[in-house]
C-alpha cells in the first residue's frame, strides 16, 4: 500500500465509488507495472492507441444453413407432392430461376431473400397434372353427362341458364357479399312472342337484350340472399313475358312521329314509290300491296338509312336500289361513290 | 344591285337582248386537243374517255345560259380572265347525263340529288347539264341560287290572291327575263300554249291557247304578278311536258334553302316570313313534285344556304334536305360530287398552266403540285383560291 499514489487512496475513500473497486484495483495494478519496467526509459503518452491493441471485433456467429432442396431435386419428380397445397413462395422448393422486383442499378433480384415473391399469390399447387389428379380423384364420386343431352338439346330443354358464384376464402366472415348476385340467361327465341309482343319486350328491357346473340340478361342483386335474388330473377322473367303480351288501349294511338324505328310502310316515301310506279294510276289498297324484289330491296335500303343514320356507305345503297326501283341502268362501278 | 335589275328589266322589255343566237355556229374559240383539253364541246358526245378534260362553252351558249346566273361568283371572274368558260367533265355530270339520256319519259319523272362538299362543284355540275339540257331540246327552268331571293330580297308585297303569303316581284320577273333567255329559242315555236285561263285583272288576262311566251312577256312587264306568273308557269310547263309537247329540265341550285325555316324577308308587323309563305317557293315545290312526266329534276342540297353553323356537320342529302324535304323528293338519285380526284387535279393544274395562270417557278415542278394538292385537299374551290396570287 505503501506504493499507491495518494490521488488513488482518495478515490477509494469515497464510497460512491466502492462499486468499481475491482476495475480501478486492475488499472492501478497495471500503472503500477509499468512504471516498474520503465524505470530505465522514459514512458511513451500514447493519445491514440494502436491498432493492434484494440479489442478484436466480434466474429459474426455463422448460421449453418442446409443447401436449398431445389439441387437435389430429379426432373422428373412429382411436382404435386413437393407443393402439394397453397402456400407462400418458398425459393429453395421451387427450382425455377425466378427473379421479381426492380433493381435501379442493375437485374432485378432473385428468388432468395426476396419478399417481393412472398407477397404475390401463387398458383404453384394447380398445375395442370394436379388438377388431373384431383379430377380423376374426383371421378369416382361422378356420373356420366348424358349422351342425349349435347349443345343442342341443352338449349332446346333448358333454356334459362342461370350463373351464381361460391366464394371459398380464409377470414372471420364466411359471408361474401358478391355471392348473392344471380345472372339469368335466355335466347329470347326460346319465347313464344308475336311482332308485338317481342318489341314491347324488347323496349322493356332495354340494354338487358344482345342483339348480336339474341341473348336476354337479367341481373339480379337487389337482395340479401342467394335464394331470394334467384327467385325475384325468374319472377321478373315471367312479369316480362305476360308484360308483352299485353295490348294496352292506347297503344293504337300511336303515330308515325311517335316510332321509335322507321317503318317504311307507315311512312310518305311508301305512298311516294306506289305512286311513282303505278303512274298515272292511284294505288287505293296500300295495305295488301305485294312488294317486288326491287321494291323489297329499295326498302331495305331507305330502312337502313333511316334507322342506321346517314353515311356515304348507306346513301350509295340508297341511289343503287333507287336506280334499280326506277329502271335506271348501273352507269359507274358502286366503289366510285363510296370513296 | 337595284339599278342592276333595273337595267335588265329595261332590257328586257325593250326585246334587246333577243337576238337570235345561233347554236350551231363552229366553235371558233376551240382550242387544240390537249391533256387537259377536248375540243368536242357537246355534252351529247361526252362520254368517260372526256373524263377529268376542260371543254369550252361556246360563248353563245354561255351567254344564253349563264347569262343571269348559273356559274358561281368566283367561277365567273375566272372564266373572264380567262376569255373563255371551261368547264371541267366530271363523273358526276357525265352519269346524270347518262342516266337522262335512257330514263323512260313516258314515266314520271327523275329526280337527281347532287350533293358534296362546299366548293366541290355542285354547281358547275349542274352548268354542265345545263349545257347538256340546251343541246338535246330541254325546256330549261333554272333557279341559279335559292338563297338569292331568300337572303337578298329585293322587294317584297302582299299577296293579293294569297291569304298569308308574299310576293317578290322585282326578283320574279327577273327571273322570269333568265328563264325567257335560257329557253328562246323553244318559246318561239307555236306549240308551246297555255292550256287553261288566268283572268289577272279586269283587263288582263290568259287565255288557253295563247303561246306561254305572252305569259312570260306578261310577268315581266306587269311585275305585279310576275309571283302569281310563275306559279301558273310552273303547272303550264308540267302540263305541256306531260301532254308531250316538250321535255324539261327542273334545275334548281341550293334547293333545300325552300326548306329553310326563316328568311330574311320581314312582313309589315316585322315578323320573319318563312320560305313556305313566299308565293314562288310554291311553284317549285311543285315542280318536283313526281305526278308529271317527261322530265327531269337536278336539285343541289348545299350547306351554304343555312346562316352560320346551322346544319354544318355533314353534307350528305338526307341531313341538308331535311325529313320533309327528303319525303318530298323520295325516290330520287343521289349523286356525291366528291373532290378532284388525282386525274382532275392534275388536269386543272395543266389547264392553270396552258393559261399561263401560274407564274410562279415552282407551280409545275411534281413537289409544287403535292404541296397544292396538301394545301387545297384537292377541293377544286380551294384550289382555284390558293392558285389565284400565285
Amino acid at each position: 500500500m505503501a506504493h499507491f499514489p495518494k490521488y488513488m487512496t482518495t478515490v477509494l475513500c469515497i464510497p460512491r465509488y466502492q462499486k468499481q473497486l475491482p476495475y480501478v484495483m486492475t488499472s492501478v495494478y497495471s500503472q503500477i507495472a509499468r512504471s516498474e519496467k520503465q524505470t530505465e526509459e522514459f514512458r511513451v503518452l500514447e493519445l491514440v492507441k494502436k491498432s493492434a491493441q484494440r479489442s478484436a471485433r466480434r466474429k459474426a456467429k455463422k448460421i449453418e444453413l442446409l443447401p436449398p432442396r431445389t439441387n437435389v431435386m430429379p426432373v422428373d419428380q412429382d411436382w404435386s407432392s413437393v407443393w402439394p397445397g397453397p402456400r407462400s413462395f418458398h425459393p429453395a422448393s421451387v427450382p425455377l430461376p425466378l427473379r421479381q422486383g426492380y433493381n435501379k442499378k442493375g437485374v432485378s433480384p432473385g428468388k432468395f431473400a426476396n419478399a417481393e415473391l412472398m407477397k404475390i399469390p401463387n398458383f404453384l399447387h394447380l398445375t395442370p397434372p394436379a388438377i388431373k389428379k384431383h379430377c380423376e380423384a374426383l371421378k369416382k364420386f361422378c356420373t356420366p353427362w348424358p349422351e342425349e343431352l349435347n349443345d343442342e338439346n341443352c338449349e332446346k330443354h333448358f333454356p334459362v341458364e342461370v350463373i351464381t358464384s361460391d366464394y371459398c376464402f380464409s377470414s372471420p366472415d364466411i359471408r361474401e357479399p358478391m355471392a348473392r348476385i344471380v345472372i339469368l340467361k335466355v335466347k329470347l327465341s326460346a319465347l313464344t312472342l308475336d311482332k308485338h309482343a317481342k318489341d314491347k319486350l324488347l323496349r322493356l328491357v332495354g340494354e338487358r337484350y344482345d342483339p348480336s346473340t339474341d341473348i336476354l340478361t337479367l341481373t339480379t342483386d337487389r337482395c340479401p340472399l342467394k335464394k331470394q335474388n334467384y327467385e325475384y330473377a325468374l319472377y321478373l322473367l315471367t312479369a316480362l313475358y305476360h308484360e308483352s303480351q299485353k295490348t294496352e288501349p292506347w297503344e293504337s294511338e300511336k303515330t308515325v312521329a311517335d316510332m321509335e324505328y322507321y317503318d317504311w310502310e307507315q311512312n310518305v316515301s311508301y305512298k311516294n314509290v306506289l305512286g311513282t310506279l303505278n303512274w298515272p294510276q292511284s294505288v287505293k289498297d296500300t295495305e295488301n300491296f305485294k312488294l317486288t324484289p326491287e321494291m323489297e330491296e329499295y326498302k331495305k335500303a331507305i330502312s337502313d338509312l333511316m334507322n342506321k343514320g346517314e353515311d356515304l356507305y348507306t346513301i350509295s345503297k340508297y341511289k343503287e336500289a333507287t336506280k334499280k326501283l326506277l329502271n335506271l341502268p348501273e352507269f359507274l362501278p358502286l366503289e366510285y361513290t363510296t370513296a | 344591285m337595284l339599278t342592276r335589275y333595273k337595267f335588265l328589266l329595261t332590257v328586257t322589255r325593250n326585246n334587246y337582248f333577243l337576238r337570235q343566237l345561233s347554236l350551231e355556229s363552229p366553235n371558233v374559240f376551240a382550242k387544240p386537243e390537249s391533256r387537259c383539253r377536248t375540243v368536242e364541246d357537246n355534252p351529247l358526245n361526252h362520254n368517260l374517255e372526256h373524263e377529268g378534260r376542260f371543254y369550252v362553252v361556246p360563248p353563245a351558249v354561255c351567254n344564253q345560259l349563264f347569262r343571269f346566273g348559273g356559274i358561281p361568283k368566283g367561277y365567273e371572274v375566272q372564266a373572264k380572265t380567262f376569255d373563255e368558260t371551261c368547264l371541267m367533265i366530271r363523273k358526276p355530270a357525265l352519269e346524270v347525263i347518262n342516266m337522262m339520256k335512257v330514263a323512260d319519259y313516258s314515266r314520271p319523272i327523275v329526280k337527281y340529288v347532287l350533293f358534296g362538299e362546299r366548293g366541290a362543284g355542285k354547281s358547275l355540275t349542274l352548268a354542265h347539264i345545263l349545257h347538256y339540257a340546251l343541246n338535246s331540246g330541254h325546256l330549261i327552268i333554272h333557279v341559279p341560287w335559292v338563297p338569292d331571293w331568300m337572303k337578298k330580297c329585293k322587294d317584297h308585297t302582299r299577296s293579293e290572291t294569297r291569304e298569308g303569303f308574299r310576293d317578290t316581284p322585282l326578283d320574279s320577273a327577273a327571273w322570269l327575263a333568265h328563264f325567257k333567255t335560257q329557253n328562246q329559242h323553244l318559246l318561239s315555236q307555236t306549240d308551246l300554249t297555255v292550256t287553261s285561263n288566268y283572268t289577272w285583272s279586269k283587263r288582263e288576262e290568259t287565255r288557253s291557247g295563247s303561246p306561254l311566251v305572252e305569259l312570260v312577256d306578261l310577268g315581266i312587264n306587269r311585275i305585279k304578278y310576275a309571283s302569281n306568273i310563275i306559279v301558273a308557269l310552273a303547272s303550264e310547263v308540267k302540263a305541256l311536258s306531260s301532254s308531250g309537247r316538250c321535255k324539261t329540265l327542273v334545275a334548281i341550285d341550293g334547293f333545300n334553302c325552300f326548306y329553310n325555316k326563316r328568311t330574311m324577308i320581314k312582313d309589315e308587323n316585322w315578323k320573319i316570313v318563312p320560305p313556305f309563305q313566299l308565293t314562288v317557293t310554291e311553284a317549285f315545290i311543285n315542280l318536283v313534285n313526281y305526278n308529271w312526266t317527261n322530265g327531269s329534276v337536278v336539285l343541289t342540297a348545299d350547306r351554304l344556304v343555312w346562316s352560320g353553323n346551322e346544319r354544318g356537320e355533314s353534307d350528305l342529302p338526307l341531313y341538308q334536305l331535311g325529313k320533309e324535304a327528303f319525303e318530298l323528293l323520295d325516290p330520287f338519285i343521289p349523286v356525291h360530287v366528291p373532290c378532284y380526284s388525282e386525274k382532275e387535279f392534275h388536269s386543272c393544274m395543266d389547264y392553270y398552266m396552258e393559261r399561263s395562270w401560274i407564274q410562279n417557278e415552282n407551280g409545275n415542278t411534281e413537289e409544287g403540285r403535292s404541296e397544292l394538292m396538301y394545301l387545297s385537299t384537292m377541293n377544286p374551290y380551294q384550289l382555284m383560291k390558293i392558285c389565284g396570287p400565285l
